[in-house]
């Protein structure tokens, strides 16, 4: 008799749990994509692009695609604004994309983004981008009828597929940034007229802050295999010049290898030499058709016109202040006792590295 | 002398000793033994495994010489009857307090993250009553429900596992090895201990087992040995994905490592994870619940009637405003209390056994 009672109880309680967590889908908006910008005023500017689906009655729904911007002097209670504009419920932490503008970005983004990371709602696989301009000029886009946020999310991930672009989201942007030591790039949009949003390339981020400098796509995949960050595979074409007579070539790679090693020699100086060995793939050689590839010649070429690119990017990434290769960190667990005489935004400046890069042709398919 | 049909099985043993230590303590295990230890916490961790191994020798010890009797009769026989009773009782209000917290906690997480507007007391009450009713219907069936719900722990061990290989790591963040020093890895361990608690249910628990004295030692090592390495593996994914900084910023670091995976069909894996963890969680409160009726259930009350009056205070006491304040003192001194009960109480019983013995001898020859 006891044991019915209290079953009924249990019972009783399983169907009370329910009445106050419920979320309907009707009455909530969803936030899909949003950006931060820096006004003229120096306000935080936020824009944010939300589905709004409404019952239409009879199990269809409407959805509606739809801007609502906000202002503060500062990031915090932007939210409370924008729930307050729109019907219905809005997390938004739960947006897919978070587009900062580059003005604000140099003034740095962790505060911006603190509500993202801890937020209880919030999606913390989702990804982070620089805008080249305003931020809210390209949420603002308007393609076709697709959600734009949707559209910037596929065009990022498709480019960390081909390693264009480091495969970063919210959280290990996170941890990143709190790795000292260490920088991190970002993706960096901008808004091709009319109405289409391409990948510019990285931005170079130094702590925070974004450094201003940025690379162009052909760079950053460079540098991305120089990180040992390839993904599933990476494309590039290049303009092998030699005696004047230009050529061209395109290739995949598949498969590197990455040798990088820190040394410190007695005068303190640091040196970092980064080596890589990729494997590649030819897939177009539009030239000397009737002779035979010289793939010896061909490799000797690639290796050095690469190894001229690495050290351009390098210079750049000196420039940025940004430790991309995470040289801080590597000194700071093998040389605890330098790292901590080092002020590393300052000593960063006078690492040299030296990149090497060794190709070789392990295919060339089609091409012969 | 126990009877044979409430008797347990040394491979129920293992499994009741594993369930009442995991719990949820795990959850915000990394970021506190990283608090004090920093990148060292996953040796603070072990450390906190040898000092459970060294107890549970402790224990062991005591208990074989009086391989019949609950750690209750034990005090009695020692300590002589007014003075037992005192310290029985210290036990009963530390297992009910430590009981009461892990529920405390537990549906302060509950709130936190799956159920925000549910009241507390409403999941209190719902877990109390599950609590109460298993607990009701003695050891064995515990035991038998404990080995049931740890399919649930060797699942997320083996998800971990697999996490382990795809997340992206860096086995920097805890180099140099011993770069905290001796005397905050110590310190991270005293930490570590306290949420690997619950193994003190082998001074209720020794009697029930079908031959308790022959490799019981065995059995509780290996229980002990697991919920180390389980704990320190997670901590030490833990140490390797989140940067030293971040880590502080995280609460539950556990949480975090779910909720950074995700795929086409799910987003949020953390609360699916901790719908999940709610069972091991609760096999805690019911091993506290246990615990402290088996301490004082005696002549007077049926052991169900304590269970239930037991029950109804646990759920009282979390009804109590948990602001974090409140919580975390009462938190400091629960762990005060548990040094005295499962450290200090045996050590000195297992003392003052070993000089009664020998008086004892001395009488007889």
């Amino acid at each position: 008799m006891k044991k019915k009672q209290l079953l009924i109880l249990i019972i009783l309680n399983l169907f009370l749990a329910g009445c106050w967590d419920q979320h309907l889908l009707v009455n909530k908006t969803f936030v899909n994509g949003i950006s931060f910008d820096l006004t003229e005023e120096g306000k935080i500017q936020a824009t944010v692009r939300s589905l709004n689906i409404k019952g239409k009655g009879g199990g269809q729904i409407e959805i509606e695609d739809e801007l609502i911007y906000a202002e503060r002097p500062s990031p915090v209670g932007l939210s409370i604004d924008i729930d307050n504009m729109v019907a219905g419920e809005v997390d938004l932490h739960q947006a897919h994309i978070v587009l900062i503008g580059d003005e604000l970005a140099k003034k740095g983004i962790n505060q911006l983004l603190e509500p993202f990371y801890r937020g209880k709602e919030s999606n913390i696989t989702k990804k982070i981008a620089i805008s080249k301009g305003k931020a809210e000029t390209i949420i603002s886009t308007e393609i076709e009828k697709s959600p734009i946020a949707f559209f910037i999310l596929q065009t990022i991930e498709g480019a960390e597929k081909a390693t264009y672009l480091p495969d970063e989201n919210i959280l290990t942007v996170w941890t990143k940034i709190l790795t000292p030591g260490k920088d991190i790039i970002l993706p960096y949009l901008e808004k091709i007229e009319p109405d289409r949003i391409g990948i510019a390339g990285v931005a170079l981020m130094h702590g925070e802050k974004f450094s201003g400098e940025t690379l162009s796509k052909e760079q950053s995949s460079l540098l991305l295999l120089l990180l040992d960050q390839l993904n599933v595979t990476s494309r590039m074409a290049l303009v092998l010049d030699q005696e004047q007579e230009e050529r061209s070539i395109a290739f995949f790679t598949r498969k590197m290898k990455r040798d990088m090693e820190i040394t410190v020699d007695k005068s303190g100086k640091i040196i970092c030499s980064v080596d890589i060995k990729m494997q590649i793939e030819v897939n177009s050689y539009p030239q000397d058709f009737k002779e035979d590839l010289n793939i010896k010649e061909i490799e000797k070429e690639l290796s050095e016109e690469l190894t001229k690119q690495a050290n351009e990017i390098i210079t750049t990434l000196l420039q940025a202040n940004c430790d991309a290769f995470g040289i801080g960190m590597k000194i700071s667990t093998k040389h605890p006792d330098l790292w901590k005489k080092l002020n590393w935004d300052e000593e960063y400046k006078n690492v040299q590295i030296e990149p090497k890069v060794n190709v070789k042709i392990i295919k060339t398919g089609n091409v012969y | 002398m126990i009877s044979e049909k409430l008797s347990i099985t040394k491979f129920q043993l293992f499994f009741l000793l594993i369930q009442s230590q995991i719990g949820i303590g795990l959850l915000s295990l990394p970021n506190i033994v990283q608090k004090s230890a920093k990148s060292d916490g996953w040796i603070s961790i072990i450390l906190a495994g040898v000092v459970i191994q060294f107890l549970m020798v402790v224990y062991y010890l005591l208990l074989k010489r009086y391989p019949d009797d609950l750690l209750s009769n034990i005090t009695e026989k020692i300590l002589g009857f007014l003075l037992g009773k005192v310290v029985n009782f210290i036990i009963y209000i530390y297992f009910i307090l430590t009981g009461s917290l892990s529920l405390i906690l537990m549906v302060k997480i509950i709130n936190l993250y799956l159920l925000p507007v549910t009241p507390g007391w409403v999941i209190s009450l719902l877990v109390i009553c599950a609590c109460v009713y298993l607990t009701t219907s003695d050891l064995r069936i515990i035991a038998r429900f404990f080995v049931l719900v740890s399919t649930l722990i060797i699942l997320l061990l083996f998800t971990n596992i697999v996490l382990a290989f795809y997340i992206p790591k860096e086995i920097q963040y805890i180099l140099p090895i011993g770069s905290a020093g001796t005397k905050n890895i110590l310190i991270g361990s005293n930490s570590a201990l306290l949420a690997m608690l619950g193994f003190e249910g082998l001074l209720f628990m020794f009697p029930y087992v079908i031959h308790n004295t022959k490799g019981l030692l065995k059995t509780t090592s290996f229980a002990n040995l697991f919920v180390t390495s389980f704990y320190t593996f997670i901590t030490f994914l833990c140490l390797i994905k989140f940067s030293p900084e971040q880590l502080q910023q995280i609460r539950e670091p556990v949480l975090y490592l779910f909720r950074g995976l995700a795929y086409k069909m799910f987003d949020r894996i953390d609360l699916i994870f901790l719908s999940i963890w709610i069972v091991p969680m609760t096999t805690s409160i019911i091993m506290y619940l246990f615990l402290a009726s088996k301490s004082i259930s005696g002549q007077k009350m049926s052991y169900k009637k304590t269970v239930l009056v037991n029950g109804v205070l646990i759920f009282l006491i979390s009804l109590i405003p948990h602001t974090d304040e409140i919580t975390n003192l009462m938190n400091k001194y629960v762990s005060y209390f548990s040094y005295a009960v499962i450290m200090v109480l045996p050590v000195f019983l297992l003392i003052l056994s070993f000089i009664f013995k020998r008086h004892e001898r001395g009488v007889t020859n």
